[in-house]
């Protein structure tokens, strides 16, 4: 049981959450997880870190500050991101859950975190 | 209703964490008492931040006060809680209404109309039509401006800015500002290429079919990234768009839309 345990479990028990993780910003390596669905962590967290450092740097070429929440939305799930320098939060979640709450929640997990 | 609002004044002494501030907020709102009806609402949402109710009771006290932009942002949020929340979409659009910004009241509105038809929303979309005189896409080809970079310029508020990138993170179309002016489009694209590939890739793997949108709040804006048309040039790309942080989240995605079938015309012309 890791320090990321409680809080990836809170996380996934949110309604259509299906897996969090708590991922290496800069390397993409899953530090802990929370899977419901039988997908490869290794490649969640490796594509869930390229987008998010790819949007860190464009913040940056705009000079628009750091990141916090971000979300990538597709016809039946979501993506959401939300991290710091060091580690970001990952969520997979299904197109109808509330992505409200769950920014809500990713935010709150992320100030457990830093 | 003085006695009611005597009744759940007490209630709401006896036990501060009560809903019943949400009918003393409404009748203290409808008798004008909107000071007093927005503390009351206020203190409410801070027992109850989840609660929509309490968010939609207090956009529309701020409505009645006329603060129209955090009464927006109340809606905003009740949607985001109970999304297709048909009460929400309409006050948004109320808003966009009174501010002058038809278009995206009479997005809003054919929103709620999808949601929940009903005749009171037809009315809606009736008189802000009679208002514009142009719906939303109805641009012609030859009113397109000539200068690329300008393409977006006329359907984006003073806050927010748009453009265009090929596969190869290029500028096909439209400027990116930053905070001091300087036009920062081919640095954004270059550090935004590879995106579109990469979104493909984990919603494949994710098995949760084609990517829509790809979202990302900053401290200075809130960014929106959307596939760009699959044709021509644009194949493969991305469409940016970039609105102040204090843009709701749920505005984004038509304003999205709207650069998106813009550019759509804009690449008939250029085929």
């Amino acid at each position: 049981m890791s320090d990321f345990t409680a809080v990836l479990d809170a996380l996934t028990r949110q309604r259509g959450v299906r897996g969090s993780l708590v991922v290496s910003a800069n390397d993409g390596i899953p530090v802990d997880s929370n899977l419901q669905f039988g997908q490869d962590g290794n490649r969640v967290a490796a594509l869930a870190a390229f987008l998010y450092r790819k949007a860190r740097k464009s913040a940056q070429a705009a000079g628009l500050g750091g990141i916090g929440f971000m979300q990538l939305e597709a016809e039946s799930g979501r993506l959401c991101i939300i991290g710091g320098d060091e580690i970001i939060l990952v969520v997979v979640a299904e197109r109808s859950a509330n992505v409200g709450l769950i920014r809500v929640e990713m935010l709150r997990a992320a100030e457990a975190l830093a | 209703m003085p006695d009611d609002v005597r009744l759940w004044s007490d209630e709401l002494a006896r036990d501060p964490s009560s809903l019943v501030f949400l009918p003393l907020a409404e009748s203290l709102r409808r008798q004008g008492q909107l000071d007093v009806a927005r503390k009351v609402a206020v203190r409410g949402l801070e027992r109850h931040p989840h609660n929509p109710d309490a968010h939609d009771q207090l956009a529309r006290i701020q409505a009645d006060r006329g603060d129209l932009q955090s009464a927006f942002d109340e809606w905003d949020m009740v949607l985001r809680l109970v999304p297709g929340h048909v009460g929400a979409i309409k006050g948004m659009a109320f808003v966009r209404f009174q501010q002058g910004r038809l278009d995206e009241a009479e997005k809003l509105l054919m929103q709620a109309q999808g949601t929940f038809d009903d005749i009171d929303i037809s009315a809606a979309i009736a008189t802000v039509r009679r208002s514009s005189g142009v719906t939303v896409g109805q641009v012609a080809a030859g009113d397109l401006p000539t200068d690329p970079h300008l393409l977006f310029a006329d359907i984006l508020a003073d806050d927010q800015t748009a453009i265009m990138l090929d596969k190869d993170g290029l500028v096909l179309a439209g400027a990116y500002y930053s905070a001091n002016g300087e036009d920062v489009a081919q640095e954004v694209g270059a550090s935004l290429s590879g995106v579109s590939d990469e979104a493909l890739r984990a919603t494949k793997h994710l098995g949760i079919g084609a990517w829509r949108s790809i979202l990302f709040e900053t401290e200075a804006a809130t960014v929106s990234l959307a596939p760009a048309p699959e044709r021509g040039a644009a194949a493969g790309g991305l469409m940016v768009v970039a609105a102040a942080p204090a843009t709701p989240l749920g505005q984004l995605r038509p304003l999205l839309d709207r650069c998106v079938s813009r550019a759509n015309v804009w690449l008939d012309l250029a085929v």
